[in-house]
């Protein structure tokens, strides 16, 4: 055929293009590969606009073009020509918010808030839609499932689905035409109006970009290194030369745009021998199967997956373990063997396997390093701890920690996958004082969903013997092999003694290391997974004796919160017309499960607040973080409450590691909130008893000073580590879940949750229901969808995009009700514990008795995707 | 420049390398992204005519451009089965923006393909990773050497229409032409480099008809299917059936139209017997993975599902 041909200019050529954002006429240069987003965000700077996915699932990206929802990372940039883009930045008016802002802020839909220029910008195009169509017809406002099919292309990893759908109806109900209400979240309006700076918005004049070059073999030796001339590269191999899964971190290049040097990355020539590597952990424990670590060397550098260390215990091969966690242990194993020679009815024995988790948090692992002045380095970091990254960090490169200063004024999530130094910061540091420039490095979704850690898949068998009259516990036993890749340090069977009667009992843990990626802590470091086996074995028991399965574990239970938890669930309707186990025949199937979580209370005693009157305004200042579990809010209501302001009047200025204390909490293992509350109170206090209240008359810069200390007397373990003390008690969760089946099509569907949690008092009770929310959402997740997948012949993680690795969707949001029972912890200062992981443990095992109750087949195998159900459905009526 | 917007579907820019055709971008900036790649885009938005709907005696036209959500609301009452079958896929944002063209000729979502460190036939290798790897997401019927399903469910839908497809080189092609049966793995359709969709023709609607639309997943919405099935019947005043076409996709090489259910189901009145015996022929001739059987299982649960719901 006939070409027309058309006068083309050189390839560099880029289009210029005008176009309106935000009501002003901007000029844009483009090319033709690029996308929308792209150029809203770093050739206009409006970083409100986020990159999450960058394959369309998330909805992070999406703007207006010409009013209507796009996605920013699909759309390509050369539509925006001539149009009219409005971006979350333009959506208010002046200091008036979109109406759907004011909701989102007031019915705190969003937690880390990085998705929520997404769901806002789109929500604000729905509820214009909606209220022309409908206006005051439907006082009700929309249905769950219309928002949800309308915001069906979102997605919010810190799961605030039950507050974006408490927000979206209200401002389609025109409850926020007038104004905001109240906002218990004092960084929410900052976060619906895209003004939250991240880590991944940073911007630094002369700043270069990095990218990382990774190994896509799972074992081998890697020979030198050779970067092209003038290429700023760093190899991050060190002496020893060995990779030891695909992915991992293998040398990194900064350029000056991101384009080139993720092309020099690609480019890099990376001589490496490989080696025979095994990713089956069963295949790993076979005689002459390849070893991970070969040596007593190498071992020692093996990384943990557990929060604070690995407990010693020796190596067999591939074998880390056990770890014994003992009382009357062999006594224990004694009773169970008879019975099981015995044939004994009061025996239950089950094995459970469960799948990697990926932490995925939606803002990506991101660095931004100036260490252009050779005694301070500045670092930018989105991170979980300032405080305690500054010293790892200091450490690492040899420096005084004064002179290192973090900063993460936003984090957009962590759940435990950004606790560490990893190599984002450490490449961007060591980039940057090569290059003598401020250096950038933002890892994206393909590297996060691949390196970045992962709550670790297993393989536990639980004994559990009961007397056959009384059904007391007579011994349990648990076997827990975890499997965190080229990491060890799991605990998981040691959890499952914490719980149940001081009977004899022995839990044994085992790494069995691979060449998969490493596994990392993921809120409450193996509870979901002890808990999975655990209580799915108690609901086991109390079906073959025909116990109700809360009231048996009440008759084991020693822990006077969970009794208050099992009185709360008894008479709830949802368990009182519970059907019995089996007897539905229909295609849906209904049914409800329980289980019970149980979590350790940690504190930082070296915890410290100042609070300090500026021209007439209180500011109050820690080293601490806020990743969406609200921080900044806890210590704005601890001050606020002793001067009787509202919490927005104090500035709470935090996300630096010199914001003016020495030292702050790391926000993980729930230790941030009950570190931080008391010592704010105390701070305030002191400071009010020397100024007063009328801060107009406080002499300016007056300020106090406050430390957490431990509870006197009262902690379990008389020592500190990395800011970490073991306090006295146990926090308690309940979690009842109902669920449909859908035995035609293997679907499981969550109609709704109750989740018990006893944690003492509730500081800022709005944001402590969306996190136990959210713990929620994501242990369905980790029941139904979220499955890591490896290539078997490579290693490769093939759920490396957010469309394979599935994660759960506004749709699949039941409706959950939160209960607090803040009574027991009155001993702590502030009355109460933490709540980020003894939330999460138990949803998933809940979800697996729901689905075992409607269907009489119990599923021992996470997740339950629709294939296993229905092959375990199939294999139950054979049976 | 690396970007020509296009006036006509034969223009071409003289002088440059890789050239690539983008309509809604909604599958191609995903994997330009990826792989880093910067080949000269040739934009069709610009063309003419491109997202024209034209209705005519002789059926119903439409531009390659034409928008999924624009095939979801325009031709709901026409051509339900191709409506339902748009509504129902991917999200609302990405409905607004891709476009049919684009749907039929979109590259494969397998995740060793959409890996950038891993080589298959459809990325210039010469092998299937897939196949002695994980396959969960594979086809069940296993006719062709790569195991993922085509991911076009307008394809689908088109085949009961009979639709044509007209392209800058051949008019009247069907939808089967187009894809092809699987057998050269390197191609998710058959169409020349330099070959671009422009048009693609329904039949006059045929009156009365009734479809229904099914795609089994794991969540609420916006996930590629497991398996997915779509029926149109025409009924008589007795209830019997006088027309029909059934479709299935997410489990073979290209979407498959089902002859023999289609003609099990005519003359019908869909009681209870005959869409059972349907769908259980749906499966006939099934070759499952060592991943795959549950497919089976569900291409018989899918088809049953819409055919239940096309009767009520």
């Amino acid at each position: 055929m006939a070409h027309r041909l058309v006068e083309t200019q050189p390839q560099e050529a880029l289009m210029e293009l005008t176009t309106t954002v935000n009501d002003e006429a901007r000029v844009l240069d483009v090319d033709g590969t690029e996308s929308a987003v792209d150029v809203v965000r770093d050739g206009l700077g409006l970083t409100g606009t986020k990159l999450v996915c960058g394959s369309g699932v998330c909805g992070a990206c999406t703007m207006l073009v010409d009013g209507e929802p796009v996605l920013g990372c699909l759309t390509p940039a050369t539509r925006l020509r001539d149009a009219s883009v409005t971006t979350v930045e333009g959506l208010a008016d002046g200091d008036e918010l979109h109406p759907v802002q004011r909701a989102f802020a007031h019915h705190d839909g969003l937690q880390c808030g990085y998705c929520t220029p997404g769901f806002v910008v789109d929500a604000v195009a729905f509820h214009d839609r909606w209220r022309a169509e409908h206006g005051a017809d439907e006082p009700d406002g929309p249905s769950r499932e219309a928002i949800a099919e309308a915001l069906a292309g979102h997605l919010c990893r810190c799961g605030s689905y039950e507050g974006v759908y408490r927000a979206v109806a209200a401002a389609c109900r025109g409850e926020h035409d007038g104004g905001v209400g109240e906002v218990e979240r004092v960084d929410a309006p900052a976060k619906v109006t895209g003004a939250a700076v991240y880590t991944t918005d940073v911007v630094l004049p002369g700043m270069m970009h990095a990218a990382i070059r990774r190994s896509d073999v799972a074992a081998g030796t890697v020979g030198p290194i050779r970067f092209p001339d003038g290429v700023v590269g760093l190899d991050l191999l060190g002496d020893e030369r060995r990779v030891r899964w695909a992915g991992q971190p293998v040398a990194a290049v900064a350029a000056e745009s991101l384009a080139e040097a993720r092309r020099i990355a690609r480019e890099l020539v990376v001589p490496v021998t490989t080696h025979d590597f095994v990713l089956d952990p069963e295949e790993a424990v076979r005689p002459g199967a390849p070893l991970v670590y070969p040596t007593r060397g190498e071992r020692k550098a093996a990384p943990s997956a557990g929060e604070g260390g690995s407990m010693p215990a020796p190596w067999d091969g591939n074998r880390h373990g056990p770890s014994r966690s003992p009382f009357l242990g062999t006594l224990a194993k004694r009773r169970v063997g008879a019975a099981r020679a015995a044939g004994r009815r009061g025996l239950v024995e089950l094995e459970f396997h469960t799948a990697a988790q990926l932490h995925t948090a939606f803002e990506p692992h991101a660095c931004v390093a100036d260490w252009t002045d050779p005694q301070h380095l500045r670092v930018w970091l989105s991170t979980q701890g300032v405080d305690l990254m500054r010293h790892a960090i200091a450490d690492r490169f040899d420096l005084d920690p004064a002179q290192v200063e973090v900063v993460a004024e936003h984090v957009g999530g962590g759940f435990g996958a950004k606790l560490s130094l990893t190599t984002e910061a450490t490449s961007a540091i060591s980039l940057s004082r090569l290059a003598r420039r401020p250096v950038r490095l933002v890892l994206d979704r393909h590297e996060e969903l691949t390196g970045t850690g992962n709550r670790p898949g297993s393989r536990s068998r639980v004994s559990m013997l009961v007397d056959d009259d009384t059904q007391a516990v007579k011994a349990l036993v648990v076997d827990t092999d975890s499997h965190a890749g080229v990491a060890i340090g799991n605990s998981v069977a040691a959890l499952s003694m914490l719980l149940y009667e001081r009977t004899p009992r022995l839990a044994r843990d085992v790494d069995v290391v691979t060449n998969a990626p490493p596994g990392a802590p993921f809120r409450g470091p193996g509870g979901p997974t002890s808990a999975w086996s655990l209580e799915q074995t108690v609901d086991e028991v109390a079906h073959r004796f025909g116990r109700d399965p809360i009231g048996l574990r009440a008759q084991w239970d020693g822990n006077q919160k969970r009794q208050a938890l099992y009185r709360w669930a008894s008479a709830l309707p949802t368990w009182e017309r519970r059907p019995a186990t089996g007897s539905q025949s229909g295609r849906f199937r209904r049914g409800v499960g329980v289980a019970a979580g149980n979590w350790i209370y940690l504190v930082d005693p070296d915890c410290e607040v100042v609070v300090s009157v500026q021209g007439g305004h209180l500011v109050a200042s820690t080293a601490a973080q806020d990743m969406g579990t609200g921080s900044r809010t806890v210590v704005a209501r601890a001050v606020a409450g002793v001067f009787d302001v509202d919490p927005s009047h104090v500035e709470v200025r935090l996300g630096r590691s010199h914001g003016g204390t020495s030292h702050g909490p790391a926000s993980g293992g729930s230790r941030t909130t009950v570190s931080l509350w008391s010592t704010a109170v105390e701070a305030a206090t002191s400071l009010r008893d020397r100024v007063g209240t009328d801060l107009d008359r406080a002499p300016d810069g007056a300020s106090a000073t406050a430390k957490r200390g431990g509870d006197r007397g009262l902690r379990a373990v008389p020592m500190t580590m990395n800011g970490i003390q073991i306090g006295r008690g146990f926090s308690a969760a309940l979690h009842v879940t109902e669920v449909e089946v859908d035995t035609r099509t293997g679907k499981t569907r969550v109609l709704g949750v109750h989740g018990g949690i006893a944690v003492g008092r509730i500081h800022a009770p709005v944001l402590a229901r969306s996190q136990c929310e959210g713990s929620i959402i994501q242990g369905i997740g980790l029941a139904l969808y979220e499955n890591q997948v490896l290539d078997p012949h490579t290693g490769l993680t093939l759920t490396a995009n957010l469309e394979d690795y599935r994660i759960p969707q506004l749709g699949d949001t039941p409706e959950i009700d939160i209960h607090f029972h803040e009574e027991g912890w009155d001993r702590v200062p502030g009355g109460g514990v933490g709540l980020g992981e003894v939330a999460t443990v138990s949803p998933a095992a809940s979800v697996g008795n729901a689905i075992f109750n409607a269907t009489g087949w119990r599923p021992l195998t996470l997740p339950v995707r629709p294939d296993r159900l229905l092959e375990g459905l199939r294999t139950e009526v054979t049976r | 420049m690396s970007l020509t917007i296009l006036t006509a579907y034969d223009e071409r820019p003289d002088g440059t390398g890789d050239l690539v055709y983008r309509a809604g971008g909604t599958d191609l900036q995903e994997r330009l992204r990826t792989t880093g790649a910067t080949p000269h885009v040739l934009d069709l938005t610009g063309v003419p005519g491109f997202a024209a709907v034209e209705r005519s005696d002789a059926g119903t036209t439409l531009g390659a451009g034409v928008t999924v959500a624009t095939v979801a609301r325009d031709l709901a009452a026409d051509y339900p089965a191709l409506a339902l079958t748009a509504a129902g896929l991917a999200t609302p944002q990405v409905r607004a923006t891709a476009t049919i063209g684009g749907n039929l000729l979109q590259r494969t979502r397998c995740w060793y393909f959409r890996h950038p460190h891993m080589s298959c036939f459809k990325s210039g290798g010469d092998g299937c990773p897939a196949r002695d790897g994980r396959h969960l997401y594979g086809v069940a019927f296993d006719t062709a050497p790569c195991v993922h399903p085509h991911p076009s469910s307008l394809a689908m839908a088109l085949l009961t229409y009979a639709a044509t497809v007209d392209t800058t080189h051949r008019d009247g092609l069907g939808v089967g032409d187009v894809l092809g049966d699987g057998s050269d793995p390197s191609r998710d359709h058959l169409l020349a480099d330099d070959e671009v969709l422009t048009r693609v023709t329904l039949p006059p609607p045929a009156a009365g008809e009734r479809a229904a639309y099914f795609r089994s997943i794991s969540r609420f919405e916006a996930e590629w299917p497991l398996v997915e099935a779509v029926v149109r019947v025409v009924r008589d005043d007795a209830g019997t059936v006088t027309t029909c076409g059934v479709a299935i996709g997410g489990v073979a090489p290209v979407p498959l139209r089902l002859g023999a259910v289609e003609k099990l189901l005519t003359g019908s009145t869909l009681d209870d017997d005959t869409i059972a015996a349907g769908a259980h022929l749906a499966t006939e001739g099934a070759s499952p993975l060592p991943e795959t059987g549950y497919k089976v299982q569900l291409v018989e649960a899918t088809v049953l599902e819409v055919l239940e719901r096309v009767r009520s």
